[in-house]
């Protein structure tokens, strides 16, 4: 350590290899660098510190030429702070070293070091000044650039009409991946000198030094001939000392994501749509707190919409909370918004109709049992559905095949349920608000939302002409099976009853929870979810003949055990669905269910799928 | 003095100690902002016996930044008629945007430019001139964007 106060203490804190680590003021624009990653290259002695540049050299000329011809740091504003340290040091290294090294101070001719690291120097070919010949190389074509310049070297910012970001590349040989090798000086000198062997060049500056220092990097300068790959260790590049540049890149591709899937949120009053405000589309590279944030900042203006969004924007932090517990990310938020208020919007009117048919349904299940009770098939599907409703149904023994589709669609319903009863709280209410979905996931329907928002009754008519008439059907059955109890069914309704159990299950514990109650119903959730991570609706409907058989086996992972014990013990099976769809309930409003939801959440792209598919094909 | 005079400066002091090369001509640098020198095409080309200006304009960033360059168009000079000239100067060339290069100069701006009218086949305007003309903003490094710009604008 003896050697450390002697060479020169006062350089310690804030040079290397007596350059700086702050840039001389060759540039005036923004240092949009990372100066602390650049810092500790330079420390590192992996990027040639920021050098005090000559206006010119000659090699004749002697220390004092050097020092004067060195750049005087003349732009007031970045080249301030640089003097004052400068001189600073300067001052301390000659009070606190003195006696050591006289030739410290700056100005002193012919025994300076700071003038021998300029012996040999090299004129970087940009800036075109001159800078001590530790300089930075070009890995790929071995051409010399001053940490400067190099600093100023960047990727292209995108722009909102040029979203591709390519690396910034070599301006000499325009070779893409720009980076530079360094080589540092034999000794050392300020920070991370303490270690180092200095050679004996800091106590015998006079004469000797110039050759000393000059001598290592012009040999090493001829030594380096080869060309780095852009991942070498060895090699410095532009991205490194910008590592922002995929975040600029990607908060400039979500404002366009955003921005081409932004869509007019409509809230339904009565029969009518009305805008109510802007969702702030989906985004798939923003992170979580960056969503809210940017929906927050696009949706101005309105007082209504203010008001809501506001709300919701709450909501929406609190379950990105949830979300994120459960490894969702925000960006699955929006679009469980945007199916959450279309379900909701469909649920006042399904409640509704829902209600006709439970009494067409009654009636007819009243014909269907004076029919005659039973036929075996019937018998063996009616019952299925009515156990899970109804404990009472326990008189039916369940063949194989009935159960089965009957947990598919459990499953299927009961992973899609909770994704659904979550949302509702984000959107904040039951209110019908029917958001539109982004148009990447449900092309037709959501462009036929948006672009006919003021005919309410007849997107409502589309909708439930496609999926809803199948699933009405099995309400209707459903009910029918419900009340009928343990009554055989009618032959059609075999398959609706399929679906009703989760149905039937979900609104029983769906009214016990007040707020969620509506929230629950998995018709809704059958016929909204496919929407969401299902690109094609359509998949789901021509799927069903080859979906639903083999989707008992292998959806059956929830409700499997259950699935055979069920019809012997109507209560378990029951119980069975049930829990999940408390889950779910319970979901919208604490956060407790993480691990139920998890999947749940990413079942629905096949969840819905079977789910729709036992429907529809059971009533076509 | 920013880096842009300091780099000037030495180019300065370069095509004065140095000459230009053939048909590249020095009109005015009097300051480190904006210079004129006249470009002419010799041999055999399309452009035989015409003499044309171009203006460089230097921003404080040069040469990290690409200076501005075009045609001159007024009493004396001419833009010439090339694909890749608009008839108010502005050209169309990749050194001059993204495919510039630090390393460049004005000088070999002017030998590049040189060469690209002494390759040209057939003399005539680009297919969108008028339309751009009609829009181009006066400073050529602008026009990418604000022409993009306008573009998207538009689409929604």
């Amino acid at each position: 350590m003896g050697n450390t106060s002697s060479s020169g203490r006062g350089h310690h804190e804030e040079t290397v290899d007596f350059g700086s680590l702050n840039p001389q003021g060759v540039y005036t624009g923004p240092r949009d660098w990372n100066q602390s990653i650049v810092t500790q290259l330079i420390v590192d002695r992996k990027l040639a510190p920021f050098y005090r540049p000559l206006d010119d050299y000659e090699e004749s000329w002697d220390d004092e030429q050097i020092l004067a011809a060195r750049k005087e740091l003349p732009e007031p504003d970045a080249g301030d702070s640089s003097i004052t340290r400068a001189e600073s040091h300067t001052s301390s290294l000659s009070s606190r070293s003195h006696h050591k090294r006289p030739s410290a101070v700056a100005k002193e001719p012919g025994r300076s070091p700071e003038a021998a690291v300029y012996r040999g120097a090299v004129e970087c070919p940009i800036c075109f000044l001159y800078y001590p010949s530790n300089i930075n190389y070009s890995r790929c074509c071995n051409q010399a650039i001053c940490t400067e310049c190099f600093v100023q070297i960047k990727r292209a910012d995108p722009t909102t009409t040029h979203l591709v970001s390519e690396p910034a590349c070599c301006p000499y040989c325009v070779q893409p991946n720009f980076g530079v090798v360094y080589t540092p000086p034999p000794w050392r000198a300020g920070i991370g000198s303490e270690g180092a062997t200095p050679p004996s060049w800091p106590d015998s500056p006079r004469g000797q030094t110039p050759q000393t220092l000059d001598a290592p990097p012009s040999s090493l300068m001829k030594r380096r001939r080869k060309s780095f790959s852009a991942e070498s260790p060895d090699v410095v590049t532009t991205d490194q000392i910008r590592p922002d540049w995929e975040a600029k890149l990607a908060a400039v591709r979500a404002a366009v994501t955003r921005r081409a899937n932004r869509r007019i949120i409509m809230r339904q009053v009565g029969d009518r749509l009305i805008p109510v405000g802007v969702t702030s589309g989906r985004v798939h590279a923003l992170p979580t707190g960056d969503e809210g944030q940017g929906e927050g900042g696009e949706g101005n203006g309105g007082a209504d919409r203010g008001s809501r969004r506001s709300r919701r924007r709450q909501q929406n932090q609190d379950l990105n909370q949830l979300l994120g517990q459960m490894g969702i990310g925000g960006q699955d938020l929006e679009e469980l918004m945007v199916m959450e208020a279309m379900r909701l919007s469909l649920l006042e009117h399904e409640e509704q109709q829902r209600k006709e048919r439970e009494a067409e349904a009654k009636r007819l299940a009243e014909e269907a049992q004076a029919q005659g009770e039973g036929t075996g098939t019937s018998e063996s599907t009616a019952p299925t559905a009515s156990e899970s409703v109804l404990p009472a149904a326990s008189e039916s023994p369940t063949t194989t095949t009935g159960p089965s589709p009957t947990s598919t669609v459990l499953s299927s319903a009961s992973s899609e349920g909770p994704s659904i009863s979550r949302t509702p709280d984000a959107s904040g209410g039951s209110q019908g608000s029917p958001l539109p979905p982004p148009s990447a996931n449900l092309p037709e329907r959501a462009s036929t939302d948006q672009l006919s928002p003021a005919s309410p009754s007849q997107r409502g008519r589309q909708r439930r002409s496609s999926s809803i008439s199948s699933l009405s059907e099995a309400l209707r059955s459903v009910a029918a099976a419900a009340v009928a109890v343990g009554s055989p069914a009618v032959d059609e309704v075999l398959q609706p009853e399929v679906v009703s159990p989760s149905v039937s299950t979900t609104l029983q514990s769906a009214t016990s929870t007040g707020t969620a109650s509506a929230l629950a119903s998995p018709r809704l959730d059958e016929e909204e979810l496919p929407a969401v991570s299902n690109p094609e609706p359509q998949a789901a409907e021509t799927v069903p003949a080859t979906l639903s058989p083999p989707a008992p086996g292998e959806e059956n992972s929830t409700p499997a055990s259950p699935e055979p014990s069920r019809t012997p013990k109507s209560t378990e099976s029951s119980d069975e669905e049930a829990p999940s769809y408390n889950v779910l309930l319970s979901s919208a409003t604490s956060i407790a269910s993480s691990t139920s939801n998890k999947p749940l959440l990413e079942a629905p792209a096949s969840g819905p799928d079977t789910g729709v598919t036992t429907n529809g094909d059971p009533s076509a | 003095m920013a880096v842009s005079s300091r780099r000037l400066q030495k180019e300065l002091t370069e095509i004065k100690t140095a000459g230009t090369p053939c048909g590249i001509t020095l009109l005015k640098a009097d300051d480190f902002q904006t210079w004129f020198l006249s470009l002419e095409v010799l041999g055999e080309s399309q452009y035989k016996g015409e003499v044309f200006a171009l203006m460089f304009r230097f921003d404080p960033q040069y040469p990290i930044s690409a200076p501005a360059v075009q045609f001159v168009v007024d009493d004396k000079y001419k833009a010439p008629l090339h694909p890749h000239v608009y008839s108010n100067g502005h050209i169309c060339a990749s050194i001059l945007g993204g495919e510039w290069s630090p390393v460049l100069s004005v000088i070999a701006v002017c030998i590049t430019l040189q060469s690209m009218l002494a390759s040209c086949k057939e003399k005539k305007r680009p297919p969108d001139n008028d339309r751009y003309v009609a829009h181009a903003p006066d400073n050529p490094k602008k026009t990418r964007f604000v022409y993009h710009e306008s573009d998207s604008a538009a689409a929604p």
